[in-house]
C-alpha cells in the first residue's frame, strides 16, 4: 500500500507546510505519491518532484482546481484514491476544507491534524485548544489525515527525482463558485492575535528608545507591547499593555525586552509558547518563565538583533 | 426559507480541562457545559437572516444524552423556532453525526445548512464538510461574512492570508467562524418563551442510521509542561534557538 | 483584574434542596415556573455578568462617577453596560406582568442579584435602589401613578432612588425638614437630601425620586413624613421626559469605596420648589418604607455574600498562581499548598457557603409569606422578621472579615490596588453601614424580634436547629457535626434564656448584648444549614448521583464550618452572659 499526499499551494510555490506532511507521510514507511492539483501549477509540480523520499507526483492542472474549490478538489481526490492506504495534506484552511468531504464520500473517519505518527493507524492529536493530548487509532480500511505543519520538521525540499504524470481532471462542480479574494496587506498585526509579540518595558528608559523595539518588531512582523510600567511612564499608550490589567496574549514567540516580570504582567502573556527574555537584571522574575533567556544591555541587543535578522 | 442550526454541547470555554488520572479522556464530571461557541455564531446568524426576512424558520438539532436539550433550550432562547434532539448516548464520531444530520436535512429540507466550523472540545473542523459532501451540497467554511438570497449564498471565508469569497446555490452548508458575528446574550423573557418551543427528540434508529466505529482513543494526555529556560549568551546564540529549535522565526 | 464566575452549581444545590423551589413554585401556583427555568435563568445571568459587569469593576474603582457641570457623569462603559442589562430582560425579573415584569419569585430574583452585586457591586446598586423606588409606587402608589411611572421604572428604561436621609436627620428620620407645599395637582418640594445613591447619571433619559417631606400642617415627629415622585425630568402629555423639574445633585461624596456609585447631596427647590406628586396618604411615608424594610435590609446582606464571593474567587486564583518556596525537584510550590493559606481560603469558602444558604432560604421565606395562608402565613412573615437582621447584620459583617481574608492571600500584592483585592474590602466596608448600622439590627434583633414576642420566633427556629441535630447524628460520618451542632445550640438556648430573663431588668442590659446575640444568632444559623446541605450530600452521594465531587467538596466545607467557625457561638455566649458588666462600667469622662 501506499500513501497519496494532496499538496498545498497557490499555484506559484510548493506550501513548505506540505514538506511537513512529507515527513509524516515517512514514518509510514510506504511509498509516497504526491498529487499536485490547481491550474497553471506545473512550476509546484517541478517543486514536489525535487523534494526528497517521493516516488511519483500526480499533476491535475485545469480551471476547475484554481482557486481550490473544496467539491472539486475531494471529486479528483476520490477518482484517484484506490490503491492507498494513507491520504494526507495539510492542515491549511484549503486542506481542513476538502479533506472531510474526501472522508464522507469514502465512508470513512478523518483524523484531523496530527502532530505525532504512532504506527501506521495510531496517531496524536491535540483536543481542547491544545489542553490535552489523544492518542487516536483509526479503524477504517483508508486512513485520512491531516497534519499540523508546525509539530514535523520540513523534509529535504531537494534531492528527489520522481516522475511527474497528469491525470485526468475530474468536471468542475456547478454549485459552487469563485467570487474573490483579499489577500492581508502587511501591516504590523494586532497585538491580540499577533503570532510574535516584542514587548518593552521601563527598561527602555524613554518614549523614542520604543523605537529600537518597533524596527526588531517589522523585521519579524511581530506585534508591539509593553509593560504596565512602561506605560506608566508614558513610554507608550496604555492599548499596548500586556497583563492582567492589559491584554492576555499567547503569541507563538514573546520577546519580553527590559521587563523584569512582575505578577502582573506574566498573567498577560504566560501561555504564550516561546517566551524570550533580554534583561540586564539576571535576577529578574522574568527569567524563570522564559525558554531563553539573554542578559545584557537592550541598546547593544536591540541594534544587534534587528540587524541580523 | 428555512435554516437548519446543527448544535454540540461542549465544555464551557471558561473552564480548564483536566486529564483524567488513568488518560482514558479528560473529566468532564461536575464540569460546566454550555453550546459551543461557534455553534453560537451559526443560531446568532440564522436568527439574524430570520430578522432580516430572509428566512422564515429557524430549526435547531443536536444529538446526544437528554442534557443537549439544554443546549436546545438556549438556542430556543436565542431565537431558534423549534429544536430536535437525537438522542444517542454520548456525542458520536464526526461522521456518523454527519450521517444522522443528512437525515434530517432529508427531512427537513432547509435551504441553508449553518453549523460551527468546529467544537471546541474534539477540535475536528470535520462535521459541515462531511455533512456536504453526503447530501451532495456545496460547502462555504470559515464564514467571515454572508449574503444569503432566495437562490444562493455569498459567503467570504477566512483563509490563511486573507480572505476568499465563494457563492452557493442553495441549499448549501456553511461553517462559522469567530468573526462572522457577536452573538446575543439571552434575554430573561426568552428564556421563558423558549420552554414552550416544540422540542422533537428522534433516535438513530428511527431516522434508519447505523452507528460504525471509526476510530478510538487509545489514551488522552496532558500537553507537555514549559521546559526549564535555558540563558543564551548572545544574540546569534538566540537566532540559531528561535530558527532552529524553537522554530518560531 | 479578576475574572468572576457565578457559582451555578452552589446555588442551584441551594434552590433545590433547602429551598425546595418546585415545592415553592406549585405552592404559590406558579405552574410554568421549576427548577429547571431557575437553574437556565441563572446561568445566562451569571454569563452576562461575568462578561458584562465584571470588567467593569475596576475601571468603575480606579475611574469614579464625577460630578460636572452637567451633573454626575458616571464611568466610562456603564450606559453601554446598563442599556445591555435592560434590553436583556433583567430589571423585570420579580415584578408583575402588569407592569412588564416577569412575575417570578423573590427567591429567585434574590439568586439573580448575587450575580449583579459580585460582578459590580457599586453598580448593581444602581437596579437596586431602582427596584426599591420600584415597589414603593407598586404597594403604595395610586392607580393613575403606577400606570406613569411603573413601565419605565420596570423595565430599566428610568432609573429610580430613595431620598430620606437630610444632614441632621440619618438613623433618626423624624427630624426630617424636606417641605412639601400642596400647589394643585402636584405639589412644590424644598430642601437638601444627603446620601443618595445613584441620584444622578446620565444612563437613562429619567431618574425618579422618591423623596420624603413634610407637608405644612404635618404632625411633629415621625408621624408627619409623607413620601413623594419628583422626577428628574418633568412628563410631557405624551408620558415622555420632557423639562428639567427643580431637583439636582450639588456634589457627590469622595468615598472608602463603591467610586462608581455616585453618592448625591441633591436639592430640591432652589428656584422655587421641585414639582412632586403624593404616592399614598399623607404623614404615612415612613410606615410605607417600613413595608420595604425587610426587603431592603436583605439585599445588603446579599451583597455581603456577593461581594465575599468575588473576594474569594480572586484570592483562590491567585493562590493556585503564586509560586513561594521550592520542592526538592526544584518545582515550585503554589501558595494554596500552604495550609495556613488554605485556612484563610477555607474560611472564606466557608463562610461565604452559609452566607448564600441563608440569603436564599431568607428570602424564600417572603415568598412564602406572601402566598401562604392563616397559621403558616403568620409563622412565615415572622420568620421574615426574625432572618431579616440576622441576613442584614451577621452577612455584612462576615463580608468583611472574608474580604480582609481576600487581601491576606494576596501578601504583599493585596495592599496593592493594581491587584483588585482591596477594592473588594474597601467596598463591602459601606455595607455594615447604610441601610441601618450593625448595631441597628442587633437592637432590631434583640428587641422587635426577640424581647417583644417573647423569644417565640427564636424558639421556634432553635426547634428546626435541632431536628437537623438529629439528622445529623443519624447520618453515617456526621456524627462529629451533630455534636458541634448540638453544642452550639445548647449555648444560643443558653443565652436567649439570659436574654429573656435578664434582657429588660436594666436599662443597657439588651443593648450591651445586643451584638453578640446577632452575631451568635448568625454563627448558628449558618451552621445550621451548612449542616443540612450536608446531610443532603451524603444522602445523595450514597445514590450515586453525578455530582459526587460537588457533594463531597460540600461535606467538607460543612465540617469545616462546624470545626472553624461554629465554636464562635460559645465565645458569643460567654460574653453575652457577662450583660453589661465591663461594657458600661466605666464613667464617660474617663474616655
Amino acid at each position: 500500500m501506499s500513501t497519496l499526499i494532496i499538496a498545498d499551494h497557490d499555484n506559484q510555490a510548493l506550501n513548505p507546510a506540505t514538506l511537513s506532511v512529507i515527513t509524516a507521510a515517512k514514518a509510514l514507511g510506504q511509498s509516497i505519491t504526491v498529487l499536485v492539483a490547481g491550474s497553471g501549477c506545473g512550476a509546484v509540480a517541478e517543486a514536489a518532484a525535487q523534494a526528497e523520499g517521493i516516488e511519483k507526483v500526480l499533476l491535475a492542472d485545469s480551471p476547475a482546481y484554481d482557486k481550490a474549490l473544496a467539491e472539486n478538489l475531494a471529486e479528483l481526490v476520490i477518482s484517484l484514491s484506490s490503491g492507498y492506504s494513507h491520504i494526507l495534506t495539510a492542515a491549511s484552511t484549503t486542506g481542513k476544507d476538502f479533506m472531510p468531504r474526501v472522508a464522507a464520500q469514502l465512508d470513512v473517519g478523518q483524523i484531523s491534524e496530527i502532530i505525532a505518527v504512532e504506527s501506521a493507524d495510531t496517531f496524536k492529536r491535540p483536543i481542547y485548544a491544545g489542553n490535552a493530548i489523544a492518542t487516536v487509532q483509526s479503524l477504517d480500511a483508508i486512513k485520512v489525515i491531516t497534519v499540523r505543519g508546525s509539530a514535523f520538521d520540513r523534509s529535504a525540499a531537494t534531492g528527489g527525482s520522481a516522475g511527474i504524470e497528469s491525470v485526468t481532471a475530474t468536471a468542475a462542480n456547478d454549485r459552487s463558485a469563485f467570487v474573490k479574494e483579499e489577500l492581508v496587506v502587511s501591516e504590523r498585526p494586532d497585538l491580540t492575535s499577533a503570532q510574535i509579540v516584542v514587548s518593552g518595558g521601563r527598561g527602555l528608559g524613554s518614549a523614542e528608545n520604543f523605537d529600537l523595539l518597533a524596527r526588531v518588531a517589522d523585521k519579524l512582523g511581530a506585534a508591539i507591547g509593553a509593560s504596565r510600567a512602561a506605560v506608566d511612564a508614558g513610554y507608550v499608550s496604555n492599548d499596548l499593555q500586556v497583563g492582567q490589567t492589559g491584554k492576555i496574549v499567547a503569541p507563538d514567540l514573546y520577546i519580553a525586552v527590559g521587563i523584569s516580570g512582575a505578577i502582573q504582567h506574566l498573567a498577560g502573556m504566560k501561555e504564550s509558547k516561546v517566551i524570550v527574555a533580554i534583561n540586564k537584571d539576571e535576577e529578574a522574575p522574568i527569567f524563570q518563565i522564559a525558554d531563553y533567556g539573554l542578559v545584557g544591555d537592550l541598546f547593544e541587543i536591540l541594534p544587534e538583533l534587528e540587524s541580523k535578522l | 426559507m428555512k435554516i437548519l442550526v446543527c448544535v454540540k454541547r461542549v465544555i464551557d470555554y471558561n473552564v480548564k480541562v483536566r486529564v483524567k488520572a488513568d488518560q482514558s479522556d479528560v473529566d468532564l464530571t461536575n464540569v460546566k457545559m454550555a453550546l459551543n461557541p461557534f455553534c453560537e455564531i451559526a443560531v446568532e446568524e440564522a436568527v439574524r437572516l430570520k430578522e432580516q426576512g430572509k428566512a422564515d424558520e429557524v430549526v435547531v438539532v443536536s444529538i446526544g444524552p437528554k442534557a443537549v436539550q439544554e443546549q436546545l433550550r438556549t438556542a430556543l432562547a436565542l431565537g431558534a423556532d423549534r429544536a430536535i434532539q437525537i438522542e444517542t448516548e454520548a456525542a458520536p464520531e464526526a461522521l456518523n453525526t454527519a450521517k444522522l444530520l443528512a437525515k434530517v436535512v432529508e427531512q427537513e429540507q432547509p435551504g441553508l445548512v449553518l453549523m460551527g466550523k468546529q467544537s471546541i472540545d474534539s477540535d475536528n473542523n470535520q462535521t459541515g464538510q462531511m455533512l456536504a459532501a453526503l447530501i451532495g451540497a456545496p460547502q462555504a467554511t470559515f464564514a467571515y461574512s454572508l449574503e444569503l438570497d432566495a437562490e444562493q449564498v455569498v459567503v467570504t471565508r477566512e483563509v490563511d492570508g486573507g480572505l476568499k469569497t465563494l457563492a452557493l446555490k442553495l441549499p448549501a452548508v456553511v461553517t462559522t467562524d469567530l468573526r462572522l458575528n457577536e452573538p446575543r446574550y439571552v434575554k430573561l423573557p426568552d428564556i421563558m418563551k423558549a420552554k414552550k418551543k416544540p422540542l422533537a427528540v428522534e433516535t438513530p434508529d428511527g431516522l434508519g442510521v447505523a452507528l460504525k466505529q471509526h476510530q478510538t482513543v487509545l489514551k488522552v494526555e496532558a500537553p507537555g509542561q514549559r521546559q526549564a529556560g535555558i540563558r543564551v549568551d548572545s544574540v546569534d546564540a538566540l537566532l540559531d534557538k528561535l530558527k532552529n529549535e524553537a522554530k518560531v522565526i | 483584574m479578576s475574572e468572576y464566575q457565578h457559582p451555578y452549581r452552589d446555588t442551584a444545590f441551594i434552590l433545590q434542596h433547602l429551598v425546595e423551589f418546585d415545592q415553592l413554585c406549585a405552592d404559590a401556583g406558579l405552574t410554568e415556573v421549576n427548577q429547571e427555568l431557575a437553574d437556565a435563568i441563572v446561568e445566562e445571568a451569571g454569563r452576562f455578568g461575568s462578561e458584562v459587569w465584571a470588567p467593569l469593576n475596576f475601571v468603575g474603582d480606579q475611574n469614579g462617577a464625577r460630578m460636572t457641570e452637567n451633573g454626575v457623569v458616571e464611568t466610562e462603559g456603564y450606559a453601554d453596560a446598563y442599556q445591555a442589562f435592560v434590553e436583556n430582560g433583567w430589571p423585570t425579573l420579580t415584578f408583575p406582568e402588569d407592569f412588564g415584569g416577569q412575575a417570578l419569585p423573590n427567591v429567585l430574583g434574590t439568586a439573580v442579584n448575587e450575580v449583579w452585586h459580585s460582578a459590580n457591586m457599586a453598580f448593581a446598586l444602581c437596579p437596586m435602589l431602582t427596584q426599591g423606588a420600584t415597589e414603593a409606587i407598586l404597594h403604595h402608589g395610586s392607580d393613575e401613578l403606577k400606570e406613569t411611572w411603573l413601565p419605565k421604572l420596570v423595565s430599566g428604561e428610568w432609573t429610580g432612588t430613595m431620598n430620606l436621609t437630610e444632614p441632621d436627620a440619618g438613623s433618626d428620620l423624624a427630624a426630617i425638614k424636606t417641605r412639601a407645599v400642596p400647589e394643585g395637582d402636584h405639589y412644590r418640594i424644598t430642601g437638601q437630601k444627603i446620601f443618595i445613591t445613584w441620584g444622578d447619571h446620565q444612563m437613562t433619559p429619567n431618574i425618579v425620586h422618591l423623596v420624603l417631606a413634610r407637608l405644612p400642617d404635618a404632625p411633629a415627629g415621625v408621624k408627619g413624613i409623607s413620601l413623594f415622585i419628583v422626577p428628574k425630568f418633568l412628563l410631557d402629555d405624551q408620558g415622555e421626559p420632557a423639562e428639567l423639574n427643580d431637583a439636582r445633585c450639588v456634589s457627590i461624596e469622595h468615598k472608602l469605596g463603591i467610586h462608581s456609585s455616585p453618592t448625591c447631596t441633591m436639592s430640591f427647590g432652589d428656584e422655587g420648589g421641585a414639582i412632586g406628586y403624593l404616592v399614598g396618604e399623607p404623614n404615612e411615608g415612613l410606615a410605607y418604607m417600613f413595608t420595604m424594610m425587610n426587603h431592603a435590609r436583605q439585599t445588603v446582606g446579599l451583597q455581603g455574600l456577593a461581594i465575599a464571593e468575588r473576594s474569594y474567587q480572586q484570592a483562590v486564583a491567585y493562590a493556585k498562581e503564586r509560586l513561594q518556596g521550592t520542592r526538592k525537584d526544584g518545582s515550585k510550590i503554589p501558595i494554596i499548598e500552604f495550609p495556613d493559606v488554605r485556612r484563610m481560603l477555607m474560611q472564606m469558602r466557608a463562610s461565604v457557603e452559609a452566607m448564600r444558604a441563608l440569603a436564599l432560604v431568607a428570602a424564600a421565606e417572603t415568598d412564602r409569606s406572601h402566598y401562604a395562608t392563616d397559621d403558616a402565613q403568620a409563622i412565615s412573615q415572622e420568620r421574615v422578621e426574625l432572618y431579616t437582621p440576622i441576613v442584614k447584620g451577621w452577612l455584612t459583617e462576615l463580608a468583611q472579615e472574608v474580604t480582609y481574608l481576600g487581601i491576606q492571600v494576596h501578601g504583599g500584592m493585596g495592599f496593592v490596588e493594581e491587584t483588585g483585592a482591596a477594592q473588594h474590602a474597601r467596598d463591602a466596608r459601606i455595607l455594615t453601614i447604610y441601610e441601618g448600622t450593625t448595631g441597628i439590627q442587633a437592637l432590631d434583633l434583640i428587641g422587635r424580634k426577640t424581647l417583644k414576642n417573647s423569644g417565640q420566633g427564636m424558639t421556634r427556629l432553635l426547634a428546626e436547629v435541632e431536628d437537623t441535630c438529629k439528622g445529623l447524628e443519624a447520618t453515617d460520618g456526621l456524627q462529629d457535626l451533630a455534636k458541634a451542632l448540638t453544642a452550639a445550640l445548647s449555648d444560643t438556648r443558653t443565652a436567649l434564656a439570659w436574654i429573656l430573663d435578664s434582657g429588660a431588668q436594666s436599662p443597657h442590659a439588651a443593648g450591651a448584648v445586643s451584638n453578640a446575640y446577632l452575631m451568635l444568632c448568625g454563627y448558628l444559623t449558618g451552621g445550621w444549614l451548612m449542616s443540612k446541605q450536608a446531610i443532603i450530600a451524603t444522602e445523595n452521594l450514597k445514590t450515586g448521583a453525578d455530582n459526587s465531587e460537588f457533594l463531597s467538596a460540600k461535606i467538607i466545607t460543612a465540617r469545616f464550618y462546624c470545626e472553624h467557625l461554629l465554636p464562635r457561638v460559645k465565645a458569643y455566649t460567654e460574653t453575652l452572659l457577662k450583660g453589661e458588666s465591663s461594657l458600661m462600667a466605666l464613667p464617660v469622662d474617663q474616655f
